[in-house]
């Protein structure tokens, strides 16, 4: 089984080299070749790994970790002399010198690094799966940008770099392994963040870094209270295994706010929004799909100890209010992206809420979350270039017309939206366990699930208006054009368009398969106690919860079907008549609605910042 | 059975003032009030010409207001009758004879029932109502046509406007002529 | 079995039922103007001759959209009677709003799209207060299951009586009544959002609107547990409420009906949260 797992940490890596060599004509086919055969590795992983696989690599690997994360972090250091950017300095040095002392304390001898569990397979599949799509459709996005050739070539490089980062962060159990690959995932977005190279990009590429930045210094300060508090080696199955020791908050708590780093939430959101200056296949693929992912996903592997503590308390609260903050900050946005990124930020903080709460069915709630929001929202993200690159738009408020111009385009996104919006999606399965859940919290007396509730249900009917801003403008079209071709966007544009919508139907279709073949296993895994799933007639009983199957599976001929059918259907022997406006035969220019919500997100940081505070009193006490 | 009966039953109005002196609308919005309450004929101002059956016009047509009261006609949907309602509807009235007018909504559109007095009063306005709908109910679904539209038809990816269609019909008729 | 025929006769006459409110309503807001109104069946009669009408539409989505809206609409209510999960209910009435919605959107009429803004900006309003709603009652039932709800043995609603008044609050948003009928709104944007339905595809659009009616009533009749007497007695009373405040309040602008609905009934079905909680 190593060779396997090993080979997607290097796979990727010899083929981000082999692009750099090879003439571009090639990248088409070396970036399928490599796509599918890192899905299907991430596949078979899947299906063979169920118990936690735990394996280590040559010792004298560590010293080559040390020795990267203080290149790395020299780097850093660098950039920051020479951009006199004197955040990026001090952090840096911070983590420089506290390195050097963890590493001088830090007992030496690491039994095992790496330790893949269901979760992290789960992981490599979103990773390697949408990846390769992005990466398809980076070929031909490339085409269009406007650089030099070898800078292609490095585009995709980088990113097959990221992906073996990505597939390294999931399976490190070494925090200071772990610590390496944040920092390299940290680098690829401060890279892509800057590619373009004008002076936005490169100021927002600095917010990026300085965030992520402070992320790895609470990192490694974790990994400071871990050897303080005298746990061993600094891994998460020893941090897990300490989990009702005195003083383990603080170590929770610490990598907590690092998870929050990585997740964008609020008073750390700017790097994210600001990350919407680089090509859209890196926001599509860092900044919605997997990167900020690393932040669930933490809270997930935290969560059995992290369960039932004060601080998952806080990371309650504050991922609750930043889902509906977020939620309210977009509707101030015009741009598309940043619509996208602010939705993006209110979903990973419900994700980030669900797994912090940590009882299986929450677990449940936040991988589903997780799948179907790495699906929909780089779809969403994949649509936003094709309308950058064949449409040329950028806001929503040029988007008038689009139904007429791009009328399958407009479909997608319909479909993107909706789904992460009404039944019988999985981004709705996710909202409706949580709200379900919290339910059950409240039950228990427990006043403080109640607030949260509120958010959940507030920030998802801000969420369902957000969306219906974007759609308003974009779905109308006059009479006269009733039957109109599907546009011609390029085959690696529609083909990558194609198989994400595949992947979301079949995943809609086959969720109560997946729940029983995917998600349970992986929550078996993680809360340690086996997830009950069992059919029973037409409803579905996972644990506690009962999903009725029936209205799901008629739910899907409402929605999903209509919306296409709409799209092709075509009444005969009826009249059209123009539409109704008083009788004038003006052409009206439409524009979405715009609310102004300049005087309420100033007070969004500031929360943010307190209840960032509140962590650490609350690991504290 | 025979669905015809229900349009007696239920006629929804769209009353559209071809710039006259609102005399005649104040007398028509009276007719909806307590004491005259058309409500109980089942009928409605609906405001929109597609959910419409009987247009009730005022107002002499004037030069800006008839490409609109043309467009409404032509966006009702068949079987409708017109009611033009009060003096200047019917003949021009007063306004006869002016720069700006034209003599009646005749000019433009079929009219069904002539309901006179300037302003007509709401008995008046009600009886003409009643008595368009029973040539409602002999209507058919046939498209009606306005009467001066000699536009030629422009088809646009296979479909044309209906009153593009209308004014086709009106055009063969013409050219027939 | 038993308590089977009736959920599912109340489905299939669903839009008979509604369609009978709607009448009754209209003779009942005639009255209170001292009119005589039209006669009961009058939505019937105007049913059967839209089904006459020329068939004319703007474009196939828009008038397909419609349909989907009334079959979705009445499935979300099929659920609810049949005692489903009332987050799935809300969530599917909410799907079926959106098909309106992006029906409203699909056209390039002013007029509709007007009224699509406020029909979402309607759903702003009423959805988080639903959704609490939900949530008291899986606190008072211990289910979120309707069917937990129609066989609890204590009237509900004086369980959560503030959670009654704040439902109360939002009905004139969702059945689109004075002073919260901005998405509607005949005199100002002439109905929004079904004003390029015409003819049989109307039909659709105007007979969702009596399947509101028995959404929301059945809404109401949910704060009356297993009384069925009580239960009726809500239902009459919110129906005169519904209609005497149709009655006698103007229109609010759509800033005025979000504002409240957030800071009244939502704050009022947040309170009755809490105060499940506690007691």
């Amino acid at each position: 089984m190593i060779p396997v797992i090993l080979s997607l940490f290097i796979f990727p890596v010899i083929t981000g080299l082999i692009l750099l060599i090879l003439p571009w004509k090639t990248t088409k086919f070396i970036v399928i070749i490599s796509a599918l055969s890192l899905s299907a590795i991430s596949v078979y992983l899947f299906i063979n790994i169920d118990q936690p696989y735990y394996f280590a690599v040559p010792q004298y690997l560590n010293k080559v970790v040390a020795g990267f994360d203080i290149l790395l972090l020299i780097y850093f250091g660098w950039i920051a002399l020479r951009l006199k950017n004197w955040k990026i300095g001090i952090l840096s040095a911070l983590q420089l010198a506290l390195l050097f002392y963890l590493l001088r304390v830090l007992p030496s001898s690491h039994s095992m690094q790496f330790m893949v569990d269901k979760l992290a397979v789960f992981m490599y599949l979103i990773i390697n799966i949408i990846s390769g799509i992005i990466a398809f459709y980076a070929t031909r996005y490339m085409e269009e940008e406007d650089c030099s050739l070898s800078r292609k070539k490095y585009f995709l490089s980088v990113m097959f770099f990221f992906i073996a980062a990505m597939n390294m962060v999931v399976s490190a159990d070494d925090l200071e392994y772990f610590y390496l690959f944040f920092e390299l995932t940290t680098l690829a977005s401060f890279l892509f963040i800057g590619f373009r190279k004008d002076p936005e990009s490169v100021r927002n590429a600095l917010t990026a870094l300085w965030m992520n930045q402070a992320g790895g210094l609470v990192i490694l300060a974790a990994i400071f209270f871990i050897a303080y508090n005298g746990y061993g080696a600094a891994t998460f199955s020893n941090l897990m295994a300490n989990g009702s020791a005195s003083g383990v908050l603080i170590p929770l708590a610490l990598l907590g706010m690092g998870a929050l780093v990585k997740g964008a939430q609020i008073p750390f959101s700017n790097w994210l929004l600001g990350a919407m200056v680089a090509p859209t296949p890196v926001s599509a693929l860092l900044h919605s799909s997997t990167m900020v992912k690393i932040a669930p996903f933490m809270i997930l592997r935290l969560s059995p100890v992290l369960k039932d503590t004060p601080v998952a308390m806080v990371l309650v609260a504050l991922s609750g209010f930043v889902f509906l903050a977020s939620a309210i900050g977009a509707l101030a946005q015009d741009n598309f992206k940043k619509i996208l990124a602010h939705s993006t930020i209110a979903l990973l903080a419900l994700m980030i809420m669900m797994a912090a709460i940590g009882t299986p069915a929450t677990i449940l709630a936040s991988l589903i979350l997780i799948l179907f929001h790495a699906i929909s929202k780089s779809m969403l993200f994949l649509n936003a270039g094709i309308l950058e690159k064949v449409f040329h738009i950028k806001q929503t408020s040029d988007m008038d017309r689009l139904g007429e111009t791009g009328p399958f385009t407009s479909l997608a996104i319909t479909i993107g939206f909706m789904s992460l919006l009404i039944p019988p999606f999985g981004a709705f399965i996710g909202k409706w366990l949580s709200i379900e859940t919290l339910g059950s919290f409240a039950g228990n007396k427990n006043i403080f699930a109640v607030f949260v509730i509120i958010a959940v249900a507030c920030g998802g009917a801000v969420l369902a208006f957000l969306y219906f801003k974007v759609l308003g403008i974009m779905i109308s079209r006059s009479g006269e054009h009733d039957r109109i071709p599907f546009e011609n966007t390029g085959t690696v544009f529609s083909v990558s368009i194609y198989i994400l919508l595949v992947m979301l139907f079949t995943s809609m279709l086959a969720l109560p398969v997946m729940l029983t073949g995917i998600f349970v296993p992986v929550v078996s895994g993680l809360s340690g106690v086996p997830l009950m799933a069992a059919y029973s007639g037409f409803t579905l009983q996972v644990g506690d919860l009962a999903i009725p199957l029936l209205p799901m599976m008629a739910a899907i001929v409402l929605f999903p079907v209509t919306v296409i059918v709409a799209m092709f259907l075509r009444f005969k022997k009826v009249d059209r008549a123009k539409e109704y406006a008083c009788g004038e035969k003006i052409n009206y220019s439409f524009s979405s609605f715009y609310f102004s919500t300049e005087r309420v997100t100033p007070w969004f940081s500031i929360i943010g910042v307190l209840c960032l505070i509140a962590l650490l009193v609350a690991a504290c006490i | 059975m025979k669905l015809a009966v229900y349009r007696k039953k239920s006629p929804w109005i769209l009353h559209y003032n071809a710039g006259g002196c609102n005399g005649c609308d104040i007398e028509i919005l009276a007719c909806l009030g307590p004491k005259y309450d058309i409500e109980r004929f089942g009928m409605i101002n609906s405001g929109n010409p597609k959910q419409s059956d009987i247009l009730l016009v005022t107002g002499p047509v004037t030069k800006r207001s008839r490409e609109r009261l043309v467009e409404v006609y032509a966006q009702m949907p068949e079987p409708k009758v017109v009611v033009s309602c009060g003096a200047c509807a019917c003949t021009g009235g007063v306004f006869r004879g002016m720069y700006n007018c034209e003599g009646g909504i005749d000019q433009y559109i079929p009219v069904d029932v002539y309901v006179c007095g300037c302003g007509s009063r709401p008995e008046q306005i009600i009886d003409g109502v009643i008595k368009a709908l029973d040539i409602l109910e002999r209507k058919t679904l046939e498209l009606e046509v306005s009467v001066r539209l000699k536009k030629v038809p422009v088809e646009e990816n296979g479909q044309v406007n209906r009153r593009e269609v209308a004014a086709k019909i009106i055009h063969t008729q013409h050219t027939y002529e | 079995m038993k308590g089977f025929i009736i959920p599912v006769l109340l489905i299939i006459l669903a839009p008979f039922i509604g369609g009978l409110v709607h009448g009754l309503e209209r003779i009942v807001r005639a009255r209170m103007q001292r009119r005589i109104g039209p006669p009961l069946l009058q939505p019937f009669y105007d049913f059967l001759k839209l089904a006459g009408k020329r068939k004319m539409i703007v474009h196939s989505a828009h008038a397909f959209l419609g349909i989907m809206h009334f079959v979705s609409l009445w499935f979300a209510l099929a659920l609810l009677l049949l005692g489903g999960d009332l987050i799935l209910v809300i969530f599917l009435h909410l799907l079926s709003t959106s098909l309106l919605i992006l029906a409203g959107y699909s056209t390039r009429s002013i007029f509709s799209h007007l009224g699509a803004n406020r029909t979402a900006i309607s759903i702003l309003a009423y959805e988080p207060v639903l959704i609490i709603l939900a949530v008291s009652f899986y606190l008072v039932t211990g289910s979120f299951e309707t069917a937990a709800v129609f066989n609890y043995d204590k009237p509900l609603l004086l369980e959560m009586p503030l959670a009654f008044v704040a439902l109360l609050l939002i009905l004139p948003v969702k059945l689109k009544k004075s002073p919260f009928d901005v998405a509607e709104a005949h005199q100002e944007i002439t109905g929004g959002t079904e004003i390029e339905f015409s003819g049989i595809f109307y039909e659709a659009v105007y007979t969702a609107k009596w399947l509101d009616y028995v959404f929301c009533y059945t809404l109401v009749y949910l704060f009356a547990g297993n009384n069925i007497l009580l239960g009726a007695a809500l239902i009459l009373f919110t129906f005169i409420y519904v209609n005497a405040l149709d009655n006698s309040s103007a229109r609010v602008n759509y800033k005025q009906m979000l504002r409240f609905s957030l800071a009244v009934a939502f704050s009022l079905a947040f309170l009755n949260l809490i105060l499940n909680i506690v007691i």
